[in-house]
């Protein structure tokens, strides 16, 4: 699986498999050998790069992943390729207008906007759960908010329209 | 027999237990105050008895002389401890406790008052033979400011008498912009300390932050434990000490210590008092008088084996000084405060996870525990780490060590900026000024971005695997017994759902 990270405006692009144990990830022709362990219930993990060690802290919250490592904190945001290609389809322009879709089928868990809303380009719109993560399917463009399509709690199918926007 | 029966500590956070530290192991019984916000703090856990004093704001609570003093009363104490912050520095405070009998673990208020006043002060330590900033020693006036800038010299500083953290602070640096300046800094006076007398003084270049920590008894000795190196701040906040300064001879070191004794005496000091000093092209300015233990005094008890509310104690019972030990190694702070790392704005939340340091020569002041909730209403700092070293090259790397191991999710904290700070060039060097925050790189460096990317990655990676797992687990169950298949999922979900 591809993955697409941001990190203060930079974007890398790893794609990583599963090697028995191990977690195999490729940049460019680089590659790294990864053996990642999760300590009690998940927000901590003990990473190995290349038989280096890392002492990690981690929130995953669906594309939205917090990191304190090395020192430092970080707060990446994670596409993989799957979520890439959806967010393509979100969004598509036509005579100025944005069309929000549902990336896969999935359960509306929040709707952050309202019709008349000026909204900000990657500004959250709706929130999707789906095989219980959550997405946030966010502004392509800055613009208004014309139509409401979907309620929070409602189940929606995949490329289901959410939002207009103008 | 404990040199008092029980000391209630005005105060909150880190200080608080610090206080009731040292008193549990003298044996004396300690009083905390807690207001609303605090019930569950450590200090209120730890003390051997609690008294609520009120409402969350500081003015309903640890700024209240008379709910304090009520406290003190109903609670027996026969002494009070009043931190940093808060009252620590109100002459008021000081006179409340002498007129109900009760030992102030601190200065008498007439010191109080008299270093509180920056104009009152620089007089005084002017008549005490301690240098200050060229400068004018009383509020100038409209007719006279322009005369005097000029017999100083540009740049020149506009500082509110009334004075401190930073408000009311013009740097002028020529006569074009000397009016202007001068009214903003009066109507910025007038605002932040209902004060509007300014003064003028030259402004010091490139300058660095010393200062000297003294302590004087009843008995009227007074004695100076060698200096801290506090260049590292932002708005006057500091972020990391240490001890000794690397800039500092031994003779400005001893002129340093000896003017600090000499101000203390002049202004009948009593207790832990600490005497703040621009240095600056190997001459030294006072610069003002702290009539309390400072939040850096750790330092210097890392470095001189001693324990500074011990002694103040001690003072406050009427016992004599103890000889000041030879100091050893070297000493560095650092505080922890609850802010993004960027713009230094207070973050907030709940503490839900924490990781802390051990390991030689380490020492974490905090009054950190998980499910700590950091609120508006306090101070940031969360914690301090202070490590002891041989020498200066160990302890900064003693200091790094330790940052890295201390781990506090919930809140941003300033932990990535002094990581990068003690590991430049300037400070690893030790010729810095007070100007070094500025210069401290605003972002971690690329390889470790690189690297935080690729985990970032990997972790998705991972809750996708688990999560799939789940999902092919309950989809399968589904397909058998169709009903109790989705209850179970919706049970898992319910279980595990964020």
């Amino acid at each position: 699986m591809k993955y697409f990270c941001k990190l203060d405006g930079e974007e890398c692009e790893f794609a990583i498999e599963r090697h028995g144990d191990r977690l195999m990830a490729r940049r460019g022709d680089r590659t790294f050998q990864l053996d990642l362990s999760l300590i009690g219930d998940g927000a901590a993990f003990s990473l190995l790069v290349d038989g280096r060690s890392y002492d990690v802290m981690a929130d995953v919250q669906g594309e939205k992943v917090a990191l304190q490592m090395v020192g430092e904190r970080f707060q990446v945001h994670v596409e993989d390729e799957r979520e890439r290609a959806a967010h393509a389809v979100v969004g598509q322009k036509g005579g100025g207008k944005q069309e929000l879709r549902a990336a896969m089928p999935g359960i509306v868990v929040a709707v952050k906007v309202a019709v008349g809303d000026q909204v900000a380009e990657g500004q959250t719109l709706v929130v999707l759960e789906a095989m219980k993560m959550q997405n946030p399917l966010a502004a392509e463009a800055a613009g208004k908010v014309t139509r409401v399509l979907c309620k929070q709690g409602e189940a929606v199918a995949n490329g289901a329209l959410l939002l207009e926007l103008e | 027999m404990p040199l008092f029966q029980r000391i209630l500590v005005a105060n909150r956070g880190e200080i608080a237990l610090r206080v009731i530290r040292t008193a549990q192991e003298m044996g004396i019984e300690t009083v905390a105050v807690y207001s609303d916000a605090d019930r569950n703090a450590l200090h209120v856990r730890r003390a051997s008895h609690a008294v609520h004093i009120g409402g969350s704001k500081p003015a309903e609570s640890y700024l209240d002389i008379g709910k304090i003093i009520a406290a003190a009363r109903s609670a027996g104490a026969d002494a009070i401890h009043p931190g940093y912050g808060f009252l620590s520095e109100n002459e008021d405070f000081s006179q409340a406790c002498l007129d109900h009998k009760i030992e102030f673990l601190g200065p008498p208020p007439a010191a109080i008052l008299a270093m509180g006043d920056k104009v009152e002060a620089r007089k005084i330590a002017q008549k005490a033979g301690v240098p200050l900033v060229p400068g004018l020693q009383e509020d100038v006036d409209e007719p006279r400011l322009k005369a005097a800038a000029l017999q100083v010299g540009y740049p020149v500083m506009l500082k509110a008498a009334a004075g401190g953290g930073g408000k009311g602070i013009r740097i002028v640096r020529d006569e074009s912009q000397l009016l202007e300046a001068f009214h903003m800094a009066r109507a910025e006076a007038k605002g932040a300390f209902g004060d509007d007398r300014v003064y003028l003084e030259k402004f010091v270049t490139r300058p660095r932050h010393v200062e000297i920590q003294v302590l004087a008894d009843k008995h009227g000795n007074v004695v100076s434990y060698g200096e801290r190196e506090c260049s590292v701040q932002r708005r006057h906040q500091k972020l990391v000490e240490e001890s000794p300064c690397a800039a500092l001879t031994p003779a400005i070191r001893k002129a340093m210590g000896d003017a600090a004794c000499q101000l203390a005496r002049a202004v009948g000091y009593v207790g832990a008092g600490t005497v703040e000093f621009l240095f600056s092209g190997g001459r030294f300015y006072f610069l003002e008088m702290n009539t309390r233990l400072q939040v850096e005094h750790p330092v210097t008890e890392m470095r001189f084996g001693v324990d500074l509310v011990r002694e103040q104690i001690r003072i406050g019972a009427g016992e004599k000084l103890a000889p000041v030990p030879e100091p050893r190694g070297h000493a560095i702070e650092v505080r922890v405060n609850a802010e993004d790392p960027e713009n230094y704005f207070p973050s907030l939340g709940l503490i839900t996870r924490l990781s802390l340091p051990g390991g030689p020569g380490v020492r974490l002041d905090s009054a950190l525990f998980r499910g700590l909730e950091v609120t508006p209403f306090y101070d940031s700092m969360l914690a301090k780490l202070v490590v002891w070293g041989e020498d200066r090259a160990q302890a900064i790397a003693r200091c790094q060590r330790a940052l890295r191991e201390l781990r506090i999710v919930g809140v941003a904290t300033s932990l990535p900026v002094a990581l990068r700070t003690l590991a430049s060039d300037e400070f690893q060097g030790g010729d810095y000024d007070t100007g070094i925050l500025e210069r401290i790189p605003k972002k971690a460096a690329a390889s470790r971005r690189e690297l935080a990317m690729l985990a970032a990655a990997a972790a998705r990676f991972l809750v996708q695997e688990r999560a799939g797992a789940r999902s092919a687990e309950a989809t399968a169950a589904a397909s058998i017994t169709p009903r109790w298949g989705l209850l179970g999922r919706a049970e898992r979900l319910r279980r595990t759902g964020r």
